[in-house]
């Protein structure tokens, strides 16, 4: 096979749209490439695909990546990535019922913004007093950022996520279903499930993942690492299309297009009333009602989004330590090396005259407010990166030096 | 609701071989497996395969040597719920079932899994891995059990899978072959109203095209079809 006929796998999510648009754009053709994109509807299949040469490259969730290079899971250190695809997008979603159980015990607390699950933790509580079956709540992969960012949101509210509730894995297809069913009590899931669930009168979303991390990682283009040491131009060239896609995707009077794209049915096959929310950042729930405009729902280019920030992995890495997954012992500078490769990204950067980062990892959770990013090739606008609880995640302790000159930032926030 | 679950030849393995080793939560064994064939009690085997008729295919395959259980559309927790149940010590899927993702999860829910459960591949050479991939059969197997136990069992929901496969294609083939078959008769009848060809000469005429052109007789007619439908106005 020629190294500049590619397939990528992909999952039916609203946050495909730039590998979508690349295609349909010609962005890949632009750069003498032929892809063909391949759906999967389960991330183990598209991981043993990527793995197996099936597929030359996935839009996959970060951590499988990260857990990859940790040598968690069956394909240890086969994985890398030089492109993350997108930031935020995510968000957690409960049933009807809990929904009223928690306006009934804490109305107050669904007008703050972001919303602490003080009433869920009362909720948590009573169950076990009465001996019912603990809560169950649904995220679309073990090692996914769905996953974090619930735990993170529950721990926040002294909830324990092993403990206190029941979290199970669903695919992402099949999480509407399963609260239909009446089988779990709410989920973390990417979009346009969330809005499926509202849509159908089935749920409420509660919190949206950016309120949880502002601007924090999702999916990445990965691809395997020797793949990338033995096709270097098509990568670049990879990587290339999928900037010019993402800048494209990114602008917002583009975006109700890309919806449309993605309706199509060799893609995420929904309406495009379903895509829009999530796409276009107007209508979206959170704290149980609709809120009329979150420009940032969805990020795809702007904040240097598609760095693949080393801070980033670190900060997966430091999850899976937090949750027994990974051994404290592990080595966090190799495994972010190893995961997220920056040196591929800067060149395409370069290439097409896209400010790119200087630095590879940054301080995250120290800017309630979009700030300017002078390590940089000219100086990048930068979104904010707060955390639901204010706390501060200092990659390195070089990192914490280097943002020091910014400390008044990080200490005016908490 | 009827159960889902189907046990076979079930009750009197309370116990696995491999309930001896014991593991760590990172999956390590920190004791060996003692090798004792002799006494090997028959694996528990879990089916979860959203098509029954495979599903039965394997199980039969594998009735003789395990305790094997079936799963058909039984999803998430549900699906959860049955294997900590059933604590098998093999599960056979679909490679392409998105209920793969759930089962994953199961690696570190090490308080309803006596031992994690692990993926075949992480215990087996390329060419094992590449013949289970090749023919759709995913396994995950009880941390800690040897590959010399599980291949048996791995090898024969191979062989089923490829059973399947082939009396699918087969179905497949023998619709396609209808279908090619009506075509041409459509085609020929074409030929004899606006040719005044007899069958024969139809149908030699639409062969001789046929290999001439190095097409085969259902694209032919196809043609045929759109030619004589374009110039006669209808078909």
């Amino acid at each position: 096979m020629s190294p500049n006929t590619l397939k990528i796998g992909f999952a039916r999510l609203s946050d495909c749209a730039s590998l979508v648009a690349a295609k349909e754009r010609g962005e890949f053709e632009k750069q003498g490439l032929t892809v063909e994109l391949k759906r999967y509807s389960s991330w183990a299949a598209m991981r043993d695909a990527l793995a197996n040469g099936v597929i030359d490259a996935a839009h996959m969730l970060a951590p499988m990546v990260v857990a990859s290079a940790a040598g968690l899971g069956p394909y240890p250190n086969l994985f890398t990535t030089s492109f993350a695809i997108n930031l935020n997008g995510n968000a957690i979603t409960v049933s009807n019922s809990l929904f009223q159980q928690i306006r009934d015990i804490a109305p107050e607390t669904l007008q703050q913004r972001p919303h602490l699950p003080t009433a869920l933790r009362t909720i948590v509580a009573k169950r076990r007093e009465t001996g019912e079956e603990p809560l169950t709540l649904g995220h679309v992969y073990h090692y996914s950022m769905h996953g974090y960012e619930l735990r993170y949101w529950l721990a926040a509210a002294g909830i324990d996520p092993d403990n206190d509730v029941k979290l199970v894995v669903i695919p992402p297809e099949r999480v509407v279903d399963s609260l239909a069913r009446g089988q779990i009590d709410g989920f973390c899931v990417g979009e346009p499930w969330n809005t499926a669930a509202i849509e159908a009168g089935l749920g409420r979303t509660l919190i949206t993942s950016a309120e949880i991390w502002s601007n924090a990682p999702e999916k990445v283009l990965a691809v395997r690492t020797t793949w990338s040491t033995q096709n270097e131009d098509t990568h670049l060239s990879l990587l290339k299309a999928m900037l010019t896609a993402s800048q494209w995707v990114d602008q917002p009077e583009n975006r109700l297009i890309a919806a449309q794209m993605l309706s199509l049915p060799n893609y995420v096959d929904m309406p495009v009333s379903m895509l829009s929310p999530s796409l276009t950042g107007r209508d979206v729930q959170t704290g149980g009602v609709l809120v009329q405009n979150m420009p940032d729902f969805g990020i795809f280019h702007r904040y240097a989004a598609n760095f693949p920030w080393r801070s980033h992995a670190k900060w997966i890495l430091a999850q899976m330590v937090r949750w027994g997954e990974a051994l404290d012992d592990v080595d966090i500078e190799s495994v972010a090396t190893h995961a997220y490769s920056t040196e591929l990204y800067r060149k395409a950067a370069a290439e097409l005259g896209i400010a790119c980062p200087t630095i590879d990892e940054k301080l995250e959770g120290a800017h309630s407010h979009a700030w300017l990013l002078d390590a940089a090739t000219s100086p990048i606008a930068m979104g904010p990166d707060l955390f639901m609880d204010g706390k501060i995640y200092a990659p390195s302790e070089s990192g914490k030096a280097e943002t020091d000159a910014e400390s008044e930032t990080a200490t005016n926030v908490k | 609701m009827p159960s889902p679950l189907t046990p076979k030849n079930s009750g009197s393995n309370l116990t696995t071989p491999s309930d001896q080793s014991v593991t760590t939560q990172s999956g390590e064994a920190r004791k060996p497996e003692p090798q004792a064939p002799a006494k090997a009690l028959p694996l528990r085997v879990l089916i979860i395969d959203d098509l029954p008729e495979r599903a039965k295919l394997v199980e039969q395959g594998l009735a003789e040597n395990a305790v094997v259980h079936t799963a058909s559309q039984l999803h998430g927790k549900q699906l959860l719920d049955l294997v900590s149940e059933i604590r098998p010590d093999v599960i056979i899927m679909d490679c392409e079932s998105p209920d793969r993702d759930s089962i994953e999860s199961l690696r570190s829910v090490v308080q309803n899994m006596s031992k994690p459960i692990v993926m075949f591949v992480e215990e087996e050479n390329d060419q094992a891995q590449r013949a289970a991939i090749e023919a759709g059969v995913s396994a995950y197997v009880v941390d800690g059990l040897t590959p010399r136990r599980v291949r048996p069992v791995i090898d024969v929901a191979i062989a089923r899978f490829k059973v399947m496969d082939g009396l699918r294609s087969e179905l497949k083939k023998t619709k396609d072959d209808l279908a090619a078959r009506k075509v041409i008769e459509r085609a020929k009848g074409l030929l004899m109203k606006s040719r005044n060809m007899s069958e024969e000469e139809a149908f030699a005429a639409m062969r001789t095209m046929s290999q001439e052109r190095g097409r085969p007789l259902k694209e032919i007619a196809e043609s045929v079809i759109s030619v004589l439908t374009l110039l006669g106005g209808q078909a």
